[in-house]
């Protein structure tokens, strides 16, 4: 039986272009190509690593504008079976709860789905929500955070890479798998592949299509509020190189430029 | 049945030309660019001589992403201290425009979009590892193990004509034949650069530099373009000179260049934009390998066509006319013969009728010229003695003209026969 698999990608500006507003402590992203996401890249090898083992078909799916459509045919063209795309103006501003619930009822809409890859975060928000949320809305198991992992009889056994070290889970499928950035060296795209991806084109599903309501979704149905936005407080650097041939005069330095506080015992 | 008629390898001016032209015959075409986006991989100057493009966009003037026109022309020699400038510029350059400055970025996406629209099926961030044959016919590209196949392959590489060389259709190239080029394009604001080269809108500078000042006797030209908003610039390193002096980096040089007292103040308060460095075909007529084969031509830098005689450096208009050459000896050859090597030998032809091959043989062995010791290190230092002696006033009594020539001549340690010859050799060979 052909193993069905989902990606989930998303399209961010380019995170090297991205610069903080002075002024209001926005981010100003019109300087900033887009990119894929990075954590998405190794999520879709994690699929591609499977598929190379089993018997699958790769779905890579994204919820956004048109503007995503080279990036879908980016990675049909690096191995993906098809690429579809939700696409819909009333999701313009929806914060990680209706995305969720939108692409959940997209990979609902494709039918049975074994695994859901997901990048940990994407560059731009960094919340890391989607992919859990995705498993939740599926009533799907979760490994987030996986480093590498595996398919075998119904099981996925991910290596999820913790603070406190390396869990290992194997959980039944449907599961959804959350990827950490540079777990993986993606693969590069093939002219072969290329060709085929112009050949397949992208399939692009509306809300209504997949059966979700405009009044779910959108800014007016994101629980988050942006309340206010903080510039991150940064030090000035000293620029200063101390030789370290005397102990007592190097601690006494970094005493002196602040770095260590003296007294005590 | 192959999957194309031809697949044309490389997406700069000699690939896109030849992709508009074949798909403008209705033939099915694939271009290929390793860059994505098309461009970003290019190290070009760039200045656009010439009114090939016209060859498939008669409307180009107009609709190309074109910087600048070249309205002033400058040639300098640079010594440690000063410089000697010719600037011609001429309002026939406002009339009829012999040049355009252009950023290769903007320029190639723009031409793979324009091939895309003409019908070619256009794939870019890939690049072709080799051709592949049967027998010794070529009957498409190998990428990644797969085959690709087309009636026809039309290379378009560019100056590091890898597919070439691995697929054993031109030998590798030699260190004589080959310059690095070190390029930076540093914006700058628009009426700034107007100001400080004398320009109005839509008016540009192209100059070329020789720069005599380089230690160990290192030969290195310069030039400097200005865009709309920026200035391109960089330097051109002989690669055998490289070699030779292996403690001078193409780097060092490229920063001598701008800190040059004459170049520095064009450039102050400018941002680096972009930093880049390639390979520049500079091996004129005797570096051209063999053109086409069976199945397969070679177009553009790939192919050796360029052009310096010191007062320009030319490769698109080459490329772009080479590109449409290749194209329409293809078409030709499908309606008529076939394809086979003694069809695609009428490419060669139409190159031989054409400026591409006639210039390479009308300055043929310029090159030992443009890249000699008297064109980089003793011109420059006689000119700037020559000028000092004259100019100079120290209190002493004034010297004639030919006392100071003879002076600057001796110093240099270059004889008056040897000279003679120099000049006559470069009169010829202009």
């Amino acid at each position: 039986m052909t193993l069905e698999i989902v990606v989930l990608i998303k399209v961010v500006p380019d995170g090297k272009e991205v610069f903080v507003d002075p002024v209001n402590f926005t981010l100003n992203r019109s300087m900033a190509t887009n990119v894929l996401n990075p954590a998405d890249e190794n999520a879709l090898e994690a699929a591609l690593r499977i598929k190379d083992e089993h018997d699958a078909r790769i779905t890579v799916m994204t919820m956004a504008p048109p503007f995503a459509e080279p990036f879908l045919l980016e990675c049909l063209s690096r191995g993906a079976d098809q690429a579809v795309l939700l696409s819909d103006r009333a999701v313009a501003g929806s914060d990680t709860y209706p995305t969720s619930l939108t692409v959940a009822a997209g990979i609902k809409h494709l039918g049975n789905v074994d695994i859901v890859f997901a990048g940990e975060k994407t560059s731009d928000s960094s919340t890391g929500h989607v992919g859990p949320g995705v498993a939740e809305f599926l009533e799907a198991e979760l490994a987030s955070y996986s480093r590498s992992c595996k398919y075998e009889d119904g099981y996925v056994i991910a290596e999820r890479e913790l603070e406190e070290g390396v869990e290992v889970v194997k959980i039944p499928t449907p599961a959804v798998v959350t990827v950490v950035t540079d777990s993986n060296i993606p693969r590069r795209a093939t002219l072969r592949k290329k060709l085929d991806a112009q050949q397949k084109g992208i399939i692009v599903w509306s809300l209504q299509e997949i059966g979700v309501e405009a009044d779910w979704v959108g800014l007016r149905n994101s629980p988050t509020v942006v309340k206010k936005m903080l510039p991150f407080p940064t030090r000035e650097r000293k620029n200063k190189v101390i030789g370290v041939d005397n102990l007592d005069d190097f601690v006494k330095e970094l005493a002196e430029v602040g770095v260590l506080k003296t007294g005590g015992n | 049945m192959s999957e194309f008629d031809a697949i044309v390898v490389g997406g700069g001016p000699a690939g896109t030309s030849a992709a508009m032209r074949l798909a403008a015959n209705k033939l099915n075409v694939l271009l290929v660019e390793k860059a994505d986006p098309p461009g970003s991989k290019n190290v070009s100057g760039g200045v656009l001589w010439g009114n090939s493009l016209a060859g498939v966009m008669p409307d180009w003037e107009k609709t190309a992403p074109l910087e600048r026109y070249v309205k002033s022309k400058g040639v300098g020699f640079l010594t440690k201290d000063s410089s000697i400038d010719i600037n011609f510029r001429s309002s026939k350059f406002s009339e009829t425009k012999t040049g355009y400055t252009v950023l290769r970025t903007k320029l190639d996406q723009f031409l793979n979009k324009k091939a895309k629209d003409a019908g070619a099926t256009v794939v870019t961030g890939v690049t072709v590892d080799k051709l592949a044959f049967e027998g010794k016919k070529v009957i498409g590209v190998e990428q990644d193990g797969d085959i690709i196949t087309s009636d026809a392959v039309i290379l378009a590489e560019g100056a590091n004509p890898r597919v070439a060389i691995d697929s054993g259709i031109r030998p590798p190239l030699k260190d004589q034949d080959v310059a690095i080029g070190v390029k930076e394009v540093i914006k700058l604001p628009e009426k700034t650069i107007n100001e400080r080269f004398n320009l109005r809108e839509k008016e540009g500078f192209a100059g070329e530099y020789v720069l005599g000042f380089l230690e160990g006797g290192v030969e290195a030209g310069g030039f400097l373009y200005t865009n709309k908003d920026s200035i391109s610039l960089g330097v051109v390193v002989s690669m055998k000179h490289l070699r030779e002096n292996n403690q001078t980096h193409s780097y060092d040089i490229i920063e001598q260049f701008k800190e040059h007292p004459s170049i520095a103040p064009l450039l102050d308060e400018g941002k680096v934009d972009e930093y880049s460095a390639h390979m520049v075909q500079e091996g004129g007529l005797e570096s051209i390998p063999k053109l086409y084969g069976n199945g397969y031509m070679i177009t553009g830098d790939a192919a050796g066509f360029s052009f310096s005689n010191g007062l320009v450096l030319q490769g698109m208009n080459y490329a772009i006319a080479s590109g449409i050459a290749a194209a329409d000896t293809l078409v030709e050859a499908k309606s008529g013969s076939g394809i086979s090597e003694q069809a695609f030998s009428k490419y060669e032809e139409k190159l031989l009728n054409s400026f591409v091959l006639r210039d390479m043989h009308t300055f043929k062995g310029i090159e030992e010229l443009t890249w000699g010791s008297l064109i980089h290190q003793k011109m420059p230092s006689i000119l700037e003695k020559v000028m000092l002696g004259v100019l100079m006033e120290d209190g002493e009594p004034k010297k004639h003209m030919s006392q100071i020539v003879k002076e600057a001549l001796k110093e240099s340690g270059l004889k008056s026969s040897k000279l003679l010859l120099e000049g006559y050799k470069m009169y010829r060979r202009m």
